[in-house]
Formats: structure tokens, C-alpha cells, sequence
């Protein structure tokens, strides 16, 4: 088990590598150099830079080395916390990063448990109901879950909580308790405001998990030793959790580091429609206003929260699955 | 997975029909009989067929030219339509509407003129527009009389007075070409570098195997607005078009990893198999394995996952235009027109600007029917 | 006659007896008609072996009897009837059950003044997940797969999935059922036991497998165990083994076993009886002794030809049967072997079924060589 965790780490920091310098790419790629975006910014703003502050900004930025040296200095700085300048809140990047990253994987994580909950017990029940009405209504809501785009299904969402129970549910609080002090209210106030994101997050993943979770079952309940186990005299339960389950799951493990993109993704948009306070809006807004130091550094440390939870996924699956640990 | 719906026991029905040509038909064969069984399949099948033909027929078949900006009709709901017209007699009629400024909340507000009924007449003359790049004409499917200076809003209209129904339409053309573009440059890309990986290992095969996965532990969307904001502002030198064309570029860079991972594994057991070793005995050169051996075995395969990514891609295209990072104005996709419907307070008073999503949910599953079926009807095992 | 076929034994000496019994599975092509009135009775203590080639209904006449038929079958039509003797009656857990269940004020369809009688139980009426079927599986009648690659569960240890048995059905904690279950593996001369029940499936090889699963099958001492083509997936040597070990825990246990293969050989070696199968019926049913030496049905004198026995003449080719198996999914008019005999007689097998006939004591075959009568 040790070595193979340690095995998981080298490739994890050479994918790391990797990642860092497709990142540095992007941040490289969009036409004009970012100090001339910084330059003209800093002029609209009615600073007027003489030649020799531009200068300075060049080196700075070592624009006038090498592609390689650049990188290295990038890196470098990247590495002792020095992501650059937000050009647009005139911070360092890393004081605008860290608790909005926080609160796009608190809700990224909680929206992953919530779809798995649902999605283990939708694709248990329709397995072990196949061609019965709640299968079928399930199936009905998983092709609806993958075909919504989540920021349409938020915008529904909303018009139904305002319409329906007269919620205003954009951002985490309403706007009577976004100054005042923590209250027992306060907290159910925020609860109140966390179930549609969490919903929302987490419903593709969710009807996709739920597939595969029924799909996996199904597989497994024609394995001979769910037989074996039944020839035992064991209830039905005993048969499906005890047995089945714990082989259909390992699949879903094993997608479970696919799926951490895709629920991450939906975060981004899904904070944009509903005004959350994490790393979507300030993410596309950077990439709209070109503010490359600021979208590369969320999108390198996205992929690295990614890279982290596929390494959990893998420990989880050596876990469970003897056949992995013992290799 | 198998399909749900399709594949119940048929109980009683099928008892007196022995199947026994099954082992002779041809793989094809096989695959197409089951796919033609497969009830969503078909739906799908058929749906998306009627769904292209409305959008490229689009500005024959709305009412209204996309762009023409109807100053009368701000923010203007669906038409309203009755059965009898003012004279009693029967037929489809529209109700006109007018337009008038409330002073309390400084806007237009169009209302129902209950007296004005207008006859809904077939191949009416209107906007005039040109019909798949080669017909130059100005009647549309349907409509009512120019001259009583009404039109038709099946569903509505936007903030600059323009027909909700011929922009969703127009908006189609691209929605649901993008994922087919998109898909026919992932297909190339990974089904070369899934073979290239799966064939000849070593090396290629790592390097191969690392980009898929640096490219897939980025979350997809960040990783495709960052690409496709690196794009240049529309100008002379580069149009919508070419800006329509690099957006596909852009979503297939994510797209073809999933189908090399697939190609690479299907390749790798090929290599194995009696019928590759045959050929390598007999002196075949790798590219003629690749290309008249693994490649054809691997074509279903492709077709599927290629069919199955087409969905992502739609939705891609519809987030990143949401977001203003995909296709720009004045190219019109569902992702663009929903830009609109942004803010809660407006889809509240404004519902049918939603219509552009109604119509992401219904081209996304009918390509879901359409993959998931051809999955069943290729390898009715799998997952 | 043909309503009471099958070696007639008294009934103190039968443990299991199945008449007409008809298993048919549903499936999008179709009605595949797996048995068609498969009728035996099986005596207590001995080893009944089942032949027949693949797809016979070898394996679904034992998932029939153990009611673990998948959802997509059904039991048509027939009987089957468990003869559960008393020691079983009196058996740890069953008895157990028995007091929870009177206390209930249920019915138990064990009742206590049946003790030390044999009871009848008839099988196809239990609801095979209800509490009747699954206290008899396991521990009654027990059954070991064709393939012991894939018959263990990968993610728990060999103690662990036989311990379960015997926690389910003698009523022991985790610690007691281990104990059992390191006895038991010994039993089916396993090395190093201890070693063995925290080991996954994974690391053992075939063999040890199909030890682990004999064990499985005899930890609760059943009354009946069915083994499937237990060695089938085994090589020769394994083979021989495994076969050993089944014939002296028989002996030891005395475990009625329904012996099912495709191999005469085997049959030869481990059988006192044999049935032979032929597309869901039996057609030819009596001692090993006579299916060696006087075999009636053309199919099993086809069978016997078509595998190489020592003593006979080199030269002597072997004989495949010719055709194929014709699939269940068609409905054959008259005998299902005509269309294959060599012994055809056109006007009379192809026109009706011939029932199951005793021609000696013993001995039953369905022919027309040996009976005009028909099935109806
Ligand atoms: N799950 C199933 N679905 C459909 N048909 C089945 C199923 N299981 C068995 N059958 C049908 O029942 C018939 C008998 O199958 P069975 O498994 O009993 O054969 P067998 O004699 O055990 O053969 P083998 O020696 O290959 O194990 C087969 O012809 C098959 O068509
Ligand atoms: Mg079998």
C-alpha cells in the first residue's frame, strides 16, 4: 500500500509539471503581452508611465528573456506563493485566491457527497427494480439531469424558490444578514441558501453516477458469487449491500476522479448565476478582462485540487479493493 | 448500459418466432437491427433529423427575419391566437397588440387588442432572407397580412424587439453544428493519437498518456473559456466564422482524450488478437494493420463514443457563450441568447427568453437517445 | 406409467424427488424452453450424477431445485419435493428458528411434532427469497458452481465468506464460525487453514478455490449438495484431486451430491447413479454400472462412443455425434434427438414424444425402441 501511494505521488508531481506549464501557456497565449494589457489599463486609469516604469515592468517580468527563463521565474515565484498581480482589484492574486478556492471546494465537495447519496441510492433502488415505474422514472430524470446545463437548471431554480416560497436565494445570505453578527438565524439563513447550489452542482453528476451505479450493479448482480451468496441463504439485503454493492462501487470510485472536473466546472458557472462568493465569477471575469495572472493561478491550483482528489479516489480504491492492494 | 426501455422480456408476445438466423447476419446488420428496436433510438434518430431541418429551414419557417428589431414590440410575449374571427367565421386568427408607454415605470408595455383578430395565413410575404446560402426569397411558412403591419411572435421577443422564435432557430444552426464539428475533430485527433499510443507503445505511448491526463485534471469549462478567451476580438482579418470554427477547435481539445483512451485500449487488445498476429506473420506493415485491420474493428467504437461526446460539446459551446466567452454577437447561438436571461428579476417577468434553453435540453437528450442507442446496438455489454 | 418415472425407491430413502418439471426463461428472442419435464428422484447418501451436453439444462434443473433461477425464468409446471430428515429438523439453526417463529404465532411449516419424522416439503411453492427457502439453502442443500474463478467474492477474505454461512445458519459469533471454518478447510485438506481464511480469493489459485468452495458448500453439513462442474475449469491433476476429496467427504458426511458434468469419466469414478440429458429432459436414468455397460438410448450409446476408453482397439475411431444441439428456442416436433439419431424411425419420432418408460428394474429411458408409449 505505502509504495503504491508513493508510486501515485512521482506521477502525480510529473502530471504537476505538466500542468503548471500548460497553465504558464494559457497564460501566455492570449494576444499582446500582459504588461502592455497593464500598461493601457494603468493609462485608462490616468496614470501616465513614463518609459522607464514600463521598463521596469518588463523586467519585472522578465519579458525580455527567453520563453524558458520566463517560465522559470514564473514558477519560481509561483512556488514561493507569489502568483503575480490581479490587475483589476490591484492585489496579489494570492490575496484574492485563497478563501474564495476554499468555499469553491467546500461547495465542489459537498455537492459531491450529496450526488453520491442520491446517486447510490437511485441506481441501487433501479437496479434491483429493473423495468418497474420508479426505474423508469428514474431513468426520465438522469436523461433530464445530464441534458440541463446547470446554470439554466440555478435560473430555474430560482425563479421557483422566489415564486414559489418567496426566497430571494442568490449569494449565501440574504441582504438583512450579510453585515450581522453569527445568529442561530444567521446559519439557518445560510442553510436556506446552500441547498440550490449544492442541487444544482451536483445534478449531472449525480444522474451520470446514478447510470453508472445501475449500470455496475446490474453487471455485478449476474456475477456468479452474488449466486454463491445467495445459494448461502442470505436475505436479499445481505445479498445486494453485502455483496453486490461493494464490487458495484468500485467503478464509481474509480469515476470518481473524472467526475471531481466536471463538478468543479459546474461550481464556476453555476457561482456566476447564483452570485456566490467563490471562484467562478472572478475566474471568467479575469479571462474577459485578460487578467492572465489571475485566471492562470485559479486554473493551475483547480487542477491541482484535481490531481488531489484523484489521488484520494486511487487510495480509496486500493482500499476497497483487495486486488489493488495486494498488486 | 443497457438500455432501460428497450430490452424488457417481451413476455408472451414472442413465442412462437424461433431466431435462429442470428448467427449469420453480418456485424452491421446485427448492430443496425438492434438499433432500429431500440424505441429511444429511434425517437432520437428521427427527432434530431426534424430538429436540423427546422433549424436550417429556420428562416422559412419563422415568421420573422432574426435580426429585424421591432421597436412596437419590446420585450413582447408570445402571440395570443383564437379560433374565431371577428366576423364570426373560423379559422386561426391572431390577436394584434399595441404598444404603450407606462409613465410609472418609464417602459413599452405591449398589450392584446381583444378587437383586432388577424387571419394566420400560409406562405405569407415578409422579411426577405436568404435560405441556405442559395435562395434569395421573402415568404415565409406561415404569417400574418404585412399590411396590417403585426407579426407573428410564436415566442415572444427580446429586449430589442426581435422574434424569440427565428432567433432560436438561427441560433440552432450553430448550437447543433458546433458539437458536429467539434466531434469530427476530436474523431480525427484521438482516434490518430489513441492508435499511435495503443500501437506502437513505449514512448509515444507515455507521452501520449500524460498529455490525456494533464488535459483532463483541468476542470473542463475553466480549461475551455481560458483557450477561448485566448482567441482574438472579432475583426477584418478574423470573422465570427473563423471565431466558430477555433470554439470547436477549442471544445475538441478536451473531446479527443476520452475517445484515445477508448481507441488506445481497444487497439492494445487488437494487438493481441489471432487475427493481428496472422497479419503480422504474413508481413503486413503497420500501417496497413492500422489501417485495414484495427482501424474498421475500432469503427463502431468510434462512432459510438463520438456520438456520446456530441452532447458535452452542445452543452460546452451553450456555457461558454452564456458566459461571453463563446460565440459573440451578432452570430446567435442558444448559449448567446441566454446570455439575456442572466438575472432572475428579467426571466421572471420575461419567461420565454428561457426558450433558447428549452431547446439545449431537448437537442442534448435526443443526441443522448441517439449514442446511448447506438452504444446498446454495438456492444449490447458494455456500460 | 409415465406419471411416476424415475427409479422407484421408497420413500424413506429419498431425500429429493422432481417430477415434470418445467423451467422456461424469457429473452428478447424468445421463449427458451430449458427443461421440459425433467423428472428424477434422488436416495439418500448416494452421489447422482447428471450429464448431458452443453446447454442440456444441466445447470438450471439444480438453480430450479435451489430456487435461484434468475427473474427472467419461471417455473412452468412441476413438482419438487424435499424429504428433510430428522437430524436436519433438529439442526442448530433451523430449530432456532423454529421457537422465534412459533413464538411469532406463525405458521411454521417445520412443525416440532413432525420431529423425528421425515417431513415433505415441497419447494417450488416456498417464495424462493422468503425465510423457508433461504433456511434450507446453504444449509439443506447446498451448491457449488461451475467456475471457481468467479464463484468467491473478491473483497472478502475466504474466512469471512465461509464463516458467514455458518453464522447465518448455526447461529455462532465471528470468533466460533472462523473456528468452523479453519476445521473445515482442513477437512477439504487445505494447508495451512489459518493461513488460508485471511486470504482473498485472488491469491489462491484454482484449486484452492474450489476447495474453499466445497467447504463452503459442506460447513453446515447439508442434506444435499449440488456441484456443478466443479472441475470443470481445473486441470487433470487438480482434477483428480478435487475428485478424491468429494468421494471421501461423501463417504464421511454422507452428503447425498448431485453430480453434474459433461464428463463420463468423471461419472464413472464418482457416481452410483446417472441421468443423462438431453434439450431439458432426462432420457435415460440408472446405475453407473448400466449406463457403462447397457446403455439403451441411442444418445447415450452416442455419447459413450464419441469418448475414448481404455481397453478399447486403437484402431477404433471415436465417433462425434453428428449435428448440433438444436436451440431451445425452437419447439421440435416428436423425440428432440431424431433429427441426430441413428436409429431414427420416420412416421414415430418425429411425431410424438416418448414418455419415460422402466424397461428394468432401475432403469427408465425414453424411446420408442423400447415402449410405444407417449407422453402426453
Ligand atoms: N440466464 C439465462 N437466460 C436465458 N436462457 C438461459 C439462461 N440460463 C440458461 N438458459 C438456457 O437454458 C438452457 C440450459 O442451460 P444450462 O445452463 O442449464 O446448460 P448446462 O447443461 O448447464 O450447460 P453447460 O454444460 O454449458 O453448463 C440453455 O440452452 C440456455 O439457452
Ligand atoms: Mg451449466
Amino acid at each position: 500500500m505505502g509504495s503504491y501511494i508513493l508510486r501515485r505521488l512521482g506521477y502525480m508531481a510529473v502530471t504537476l509539471l505538466i500542468v503548471t506549464i500548460l497553465g504558464y501557456i494559457i497564460i501566455e497565449l492570449p494576444p499582446g503581452s500582459y504588461v502592455e494589457s497593464e500598461v493601457e489599463r494603468l493609462r485608462a486609469q490616468g496614470g501616465n508611465l513614463t518609459q522607464g516604469q514600463i521598463d521596469a515592468l518588463y523586467r519585472r517580468y522578465g519579458l525580455d528573456k527567453p520563453e524558458y527563463v520566463r517560465f522559470w521565474l514564473w514558477i519560481s515565484a509561483f512556488v514561493r506563493g507569489d502568483f503575480g498581480q490581479a490587475f483589476a482589484y490591484n492585489l496579489p492574486v494570492s490575496q484574492i485566491i485563497f478563501d474564495r478556492l476554499g468555499l469553491t471546494l467546500a461547495f465542489s465537495l459537498s455537492s459531491l457527497v450529496f450526488s453520491w447519496v442520491v446517486a447510490i441510492a437511485a441506481g441501487v433502488y433501479s437496479a434491483t427494480h429493473r423495468y418497474t415505474l420508479p426505474d423508469y422514472v428514474i431513468a426520465v430524470l438522469q436523461f433530464i439531469g445530464l441534458a440541463v446545463p446547470n446554470f439554466l437548471l440555478a435560473l430555474v431554480l430560482m425563479v421557483f424558490a422566489q415564486n414559489v416560497f418567496h426566497m430571494q436565494v442568490a449569494g449565501l445570505f440574504s441582504s438583512q444578514y450579510v453585515d450581522a453578527p453569527w445568529s442561530i438565524a444567521k446559519v439557518l439563513d445560510l442553510l436556506n441558501h446552500l441547498w440550490i447550489p449544492i442541487i444544482v452542482i451536483g445534478a449531472s453528476n449525480t444522474a451520470w453516477l446514478s447510470r453508472v451505479m445501475r449500470a455496475n450493479l446490474l453487471d455485478v448482480l449476474n456475477m456468479q458469487y452474488v449466486q454463491t451468496a445467495r445459494a448461502k441463504g442470505l436475505t436479499e439485503n445481505v445479498v445486494v449491500w453485502k455483496h453486490a454493492f461493494r464490487n458495484a462501487i468500485h467503478p464509481l470510485i474509480m469515476v470518481l476522479g473524472s467526475s471531481l472536473p466536471g463538478i468543479i466546472s459546474g461550481e464556476t458557472i453555476v457561482a456566476i448565476v447564483l452570485n456566490l462568493p467563490t471562484t467562478g465569477p472572478i475566474y471568467f471575469n479575469a479571462l474577459i478582462q485578460k487578467d492572465m495572472y489571475l485566471a492562470g493561478a485559479f486554473l493551475v491550483f483547480l487542477a491541482i485540487a484535481l490531481l488531489i482528489g484523484n489521488l484520494g479516489a486511487d487510495i480509496l480504491l486500493a482500499w476497497v479493493d483487495p486486488r489493488i492492494r495486494y498488486e | 448500459m443497457e438500455n432501460a426501455v428497450t430490452s424488457a422480456p417481451q413476455l408472451p408476445s414472442a413465442v412462437d418466432e424461433p431466431v435462429s438466423e442470428v448467427g449469420q447476419l453480418s456485424q452491421w446488420t446485427l448492430i443496425r437491427m438492434r438499433f432500429a428496436r431500440n424505441r429511444l433510438a429511434m425517437i432520437g434518430m428521427v427527432g434530431l433529423i426534424f430538429m436540423y431541418a427546422l433549424v436550417f429551414l429556420g428562416p422559412f419557417v419563422a415568421p420573422n427575419e432574426y435580426t429585424y428589431q421591432n421597436q412596437d414590440y419590446i420585450f413582447g410575449g408570445p402571440s395570443e391566437f383564437t379560433f374565431t374571427g371577428s366576423d364570426g367565421s373560423f379559422g386561426l386568427f391572431m390577436y394584434g397588440t399595441t404598444s404603450v408607454l407606462d409613465s410609472k415605470a418609464f417602459k413599452f408595455i405591449v398589450t392584446k387588442d381583444e378587437n383586432m383578430k388577424l387571419p394566420v395565413q400560409l406562405f405569407v410575404k415578409g422579411d426577405p432572407y436568404t435560405l441556405l446560402g442559395v435562395i434569395n426569397t421573402d415568404v415565409h411558412l406561415f404569417g400574418v397580412d404585412a399590411a396590417s403591419k403585426q407579426r407573428v411572435y410564436l415566442m415572444g421577443a427580446d429586449s430589442l424587439g426581435r422574434d424569440m422564435f427565428a432567433r432560436t432557430l438561427i441560433g440552432g444552426q450553430i448550437s447543433m453544428t458546433i458539437g458536429l464539428v467539434g466531434v469530427a475533430i476530436s474523431i480525427v485527433l484521438g482516434s490518430v493519437l489513441g492508435t499511435t499510443s495503443g500501437y506502437f507503445m513505449g514512448l509515444a505511448d507515455d507521452v501520449i498518456q500524460r498529455i490525456i491526463e494533464v488535459i483532463s485534471s483541468f476542470p473542463t469549462i475553466p480549461l475551455w473559456a481560458a483557450l477561448a478567451a485566448a482567441l482574438p476580438p472579432i475583426s477584418e482579418s478574423f470573422t465570427a466564422l473563423d471565431r466558430y470554427f477555433l470554439i470547436t477547435v477549442v471544445l475538441s481539445f478536451v473531446g479527443w482524450t476520452g475517445l484515445a483512451r477508448q481507441l488506445r485500449a481497444k487497439v492494445t487488445a487488437y494487438r493481441t488478437s489471432d487475427f493481428c498476429q496472422a497479419a503480422v506473420a504474413a508481413g503486413s506493415t503497420d500501417r496497413r494493420i492500422i489501417f485495414t485491420h484495427m482501424l474498421p474493428n475500432a469503427a463502431s467504437h468510434i462512432i459510438v463514443s463520438a456520438a456520446l461526446s456530441i452532447p458535452g460539446m452542445i452543452l460546452g459551446e451553450t456555457a461558454l457563450s452564456f458566459l461571453g466567452l463563446g460565440i459573440l454577437p451578432p452570430m446567435v447561438s442558444w448559449g448567446a441568447l441566454l446570455r439575456d436571461s442572466q438575472q432572475v428579476s428579467v426571466i421572471i417577468q420575461y419567461p420565454w427568453l428561457l426558450i433558447p434553453g428549452v431547446a439545449v435540453v431537448i437537442a442534448v437528450m435526443l443526441f443522448s437517445f441517439l449514442g446511448d442507442g447506438l452504444r446498446d446496438a454495438v456492444d449490447p455489454y458494455s456500460i | 406409467m409415465s406419471d411416476k418415472p424415475g427409479p422407484k425407491a421408497p420413500e424413506q430413502d429419498i431425500v429429493l424427488r422432481v417430477n415434470d418439471l418445467h423451467t422456461y426463461f424469457y429473452t428478447d428472442l424468445g421463449i427458451s424452453r430449458a427443461l421440459n419435464g425433467v423428472s428424477f428422484d434422488i436416495p439418500v447418501g448416494k452421489v447422482m450424477g447428471v450429464v448431458g451436453e452443453s446447454g442440456c439444462g444441466k445447470s438450471v434443473t439444480a438453480l430450479s431445485i435451489m430456487r435461484l433461477l434468475p427473474k427472467s425464468s419461471k417455473i412452468i409446471k412441476g413438482d419438487i419435493t424435499y424429504f428433510r430428515r430428522p437430524q436436519h429438523n433438529g439442526s442448530a439453526g433451523a430449530s432456532d428458528q423454529i421457537k422465534q417463529k412459533s413464538e411469532n404465532g406463525q405458521q411454521g411449516f417445520w412443525i416440532d411434532e413432525n420431529a423425528g419424522k421425515v417431513q415433505e416439503i415441497r419447494l417450488n411453492d416456498l417464495d424462493p427469497m422468503g425465510p423457508e427457502m433461504r433456511h434450507i439453502r446453504g444449509a439443506e442443500l447446498a451448491m457449488i458452481f461451475q467456475e471457481p474463478m468467479t464463484s468467491l467474492n473478491p473483497v472478502y477474505t475466504i474466512g469471512d465468506q465461509i464463516s458467514e454461512t455458518i453464522m447465518l445458519h448455526q447461529r455462532v459469533n465471528k470468533a466460533e464460525g472462523l473456528r468452523r471454518a479453519i476445521d473445515i478447510l482442513e477437512k477439504v485438506g487445505m494447508s495451512n487453514p489459518k493461513l488460508i481464511v485471511g486470504n482473498y480469493p485472488h491469491q489462491l489459485s484454482g484449486g484452492m478455490r474450489q476447495r474453499a468452495m466445497i467447504a463452503m458448500g459442506l460447513s453446515c453439513h447439508p442434506a444435499v449438495l449440488f456441484a456443478d462442474e466443479p472441475t470443470t475449469a481445473l486441470d487433470v491433476t487438480t482434477e483428480a484431486q478435487i475428485l478424491d476429496l468429494m468421494r471421501d467427504l461423501q463417504a464421511q458426511f454422507g452428503t447425498t451430491i448431485v453430480f453434474i458434468t459433461h464428463n463420463l469419466g468423471v461419472v464413472a469414478q464418482m457416481c452410483d447413479s446417472v441421468s443423462v440429458m438431453y434439450l431439458g429432459r432426462i432420457i435415460e436414468q440408472t446405475s453407473v454400472d448400466e449406463i457403462f455397460y447397457n446403455p439403451k438410448h441411442p444418445y447415450t450409446s452416442a455419447l459413450l462412443n464419441s469418448i475414448p476408453h481404455i481397453g478399447s482397439r486403437s484402431k477404433e475411431r471415436l465417433q462425434p455425434i453428428r449435428g448440433v444441439v438444436p436451440d431451445p428456442y425452437s419447439k421440435i416436433v416428436g423425440c428432440p434427438f431424431h433429427p441426430r439419431c441413428n436409429a431414427f424411425m420416420p412416421g414415430k419420432c418425429d411425431k410424438a414424444m416418448p414418455a419415460q418408460t422402466v424397461i428394468s428394474p432401475g432403469h427408465n429411458v425414453r424411446c420408442f425402441l423400447y415402449s410405444d408409449e407417449v407422453e402426453e
